[in-house]
């Protein structure tokens, strides 16, 4: 007799032919992705390209016009809060009640993904941010970099499947932004799947096994930094901003044009 | 952090609704100012009133107590729980409490409840002090309606504060309009009346929100035999709720953009 194989587990995230509008304006049109198990995926798009509204549908935020989007093989639209419970959301801006204790967050976040952390188990993930001195602080007196921090450790506080981080190292110093990489890093280590948005190409390429170009609401380009880059390096349009070897940055600028977006 | 289990099942309501009460809760209590508002006013009007002979002026200690309470319920909804819904709003804090697996009603009815307890607390310490310094006798049973019917005033201006919250999307222009509603409303409910400002204002003041409150209020403070003012106070009270929280339910956004 045969061996009987167990069914692959479905992907983190299936996006398939994604349109979102805001009344007659299209901000999202056709968009496809999958993402593995332990992947992280970098969406990079200028301004107003759809990075945060393709975020935003998969969070049940937005409503999409049409398309499917599934996480861990669930319908985002159909089942909603079963979909949420499979995911970790840090969004643009941090914002947590101001006036709450940030332990006070921690339980609170914890509560609302069903779990009941006790007190050592909130010093054990303030340690691990180094927030542990600033445990009983308010939200607001934290620094933007603790803040950020802090973010990051709400949004894997039930060790999520897929983990979307919406330009998480926007507005932070380098030092932050490398704590904040190895902590992603640390992620893919767990089998955790990331999307990620960014403006910067030294993260995608330092931290993403995959990158998509977005401008317009469309996907321009998909592949790992590398294969991006083996794959415009003569375009035109790539070759006119390349100053020496391509890079991504080229191929970027390259693909969404030069004009500054708003 | 230790991993403690992959997050994959819907979690259980219980648990979200008390983590959420929870954190409301102790939200309202480190913003002293919402504190403040729910008890202090209403404390000052019945020590002010104590006073010379405001107290016979103003139509005697129900209506005092009454008129306190009401004042407590428009201060600390209208400007309390209305403003720090639509800051909270302006920041994103309702977005990311949206991303979680908790239903949205749940995350508005948490303060929603919140806030009528806390009202409800401020409605016994303003009843106990009124009776005492204006030598006011109150039964078990009257104490009873009080709450019952400070939670109707409660959910009558919520319900208010909910709709503004609707109907408009910057937080600046929350601020103001439910400032001048509350002068509005404490205006035509108050000295319309008592029927200074003439027959057809004291009319229309008897039903604003405050008038309707008053009212009720009044006639528990006051012993008064149940009327068909009571009665048409009461369905003013129960119409202002449905209309206006229909109009806060049906339009609110999460997101002041």
């Amino acid at each position: 007799m045969g061996e009987v194989i167990a069914p692959a587990p479905p992907p983190a995230l299936d996006v398939t032919d994604l349109q979102v509008a805001y009344g007659s304006r299209t901000v999202v049109d056709g968009v496809s992705l999958t993402i593995s198990r332990g992947e992280i995926f970098g969406l990079l798009g200028p301004n107003g390209a759809g990075k945060t509204t393709t975020l935003s549908a998969i969070e049940g935020l937005v409503k999409a016009k049409s398309g499917t989007l599934l996480v861990d093989g669930v319908h985002v639209q159909q089942q909603p809060l079963e979909a949420k419970a499979r995911l970790g959301v840090q969004l643009q801006s941090s914002s947590f009640q101001a006036e709450l204790p940030i332990e006070q967050i921690a339980k609170l976040y914890g509560g609302l993904y069903g779990m009941k952390l006790s007190n050592e188990q909130i010093q054990e993930g303030m340690r691990d941010i180094g927030l542990e001195q600033e445990r009983g602080k308010r939200f607001k007196q934290l620094s933007g970099g603790q803040q950020q921090r802090l973010a990051l450790f709400v949004a894997t506080i039930h060790d999520p499947l897929l983990l979307l981080l919406d330009e998480p190292t926007a507005g932070l110093d380098p030092q932050s932004r490398r704590g904040l990489w190895r902590r992603i890093e640390r992620l893919r280590g767990d089998n955790r799947s990331i999307l990620l948005t960014t403006h910067s190409m030294e993260e995608a390429q330092a931290v993403c096994d995959r990158v998509a170009i977005i401008d317009h609401g469309t996907l321009l380009t998909t592949g790992t930094p590398a294969e991006l880059i083996d794959k415009h390096e003569h375009d035109p349009r790539v070759v006119a901003e390349a100053h020496g070897a391509v890079t991504l940055e080229d191929v970027f600028i390259g693909l969404t044009g030069s004009e500054i977006r708003d | 952090m230790t991993s403690i289990s992959t997050g994959s099942a819907r979690p259980s309501p219980a648990l979200a609704m008390r983590s959420l009460l929870r954190a409301d809760f102790l939200v309202l209590l480190n913003s002293k100012t919402s504190g403040l508002l729910s008890f202090f006013p209403p404390v000052v009007i019945v020590v002010a009133t104590t006073f010379g002979k405001s107290q016979s002026r103003l139509g005697g200690p129900g209506l005092i107590i009454g008129l306190a309470l009401t004042i407590g319920l428009i201060i600390s909804c209208l400007l309390g729980y209305t403003l720090a819904l639509a800051h909270d709003r302006e920041i994103g804090v309702l977005q990311r409490l949206r991303v979680t697996p908790a239903p949205t009603w749940m995350i508005l009815s948490s303060r929603l409840i919140v806030q009528v307890v806390i009202n409800l607390v401020a409605s016994i310490v303003v009843v106990i002090v009124g009776a005492i310094l204006h030598g006011l006798a109150i039964t078990a049973g009257q104490y009873l309606l009080v709450l019952a019917i400070a939670t109707l005033g409660a959910a009558v201006f919520l319900s208010i504060g909910q709709a503004l919250v609707g109907l408009v999307r910057s937080t600046n222009a929350i601020n103001a309009i439910a400032r001048l509603l509350m002068a509005v409303l404490m205006i035509l409910g108050l000295v319309g009346g008592t029927g200074l400002l003439g027959d057809t204002l004291k009319t229309i003041a008897d039903w604003t929100p405050v008038g309707a409150l008053m009212t009720l209020f009044s006639d528990v403070l006051n012993h008064a035999a149940w009327s068909s003012q009571t009665s048409y106070a009461l369905l003013a009270c129960t119409g202002y709720i449905i209309v206006f929280a229909y109009i806060g339910i049906r339009w609110f956004r999460w997101e002041s953009r």
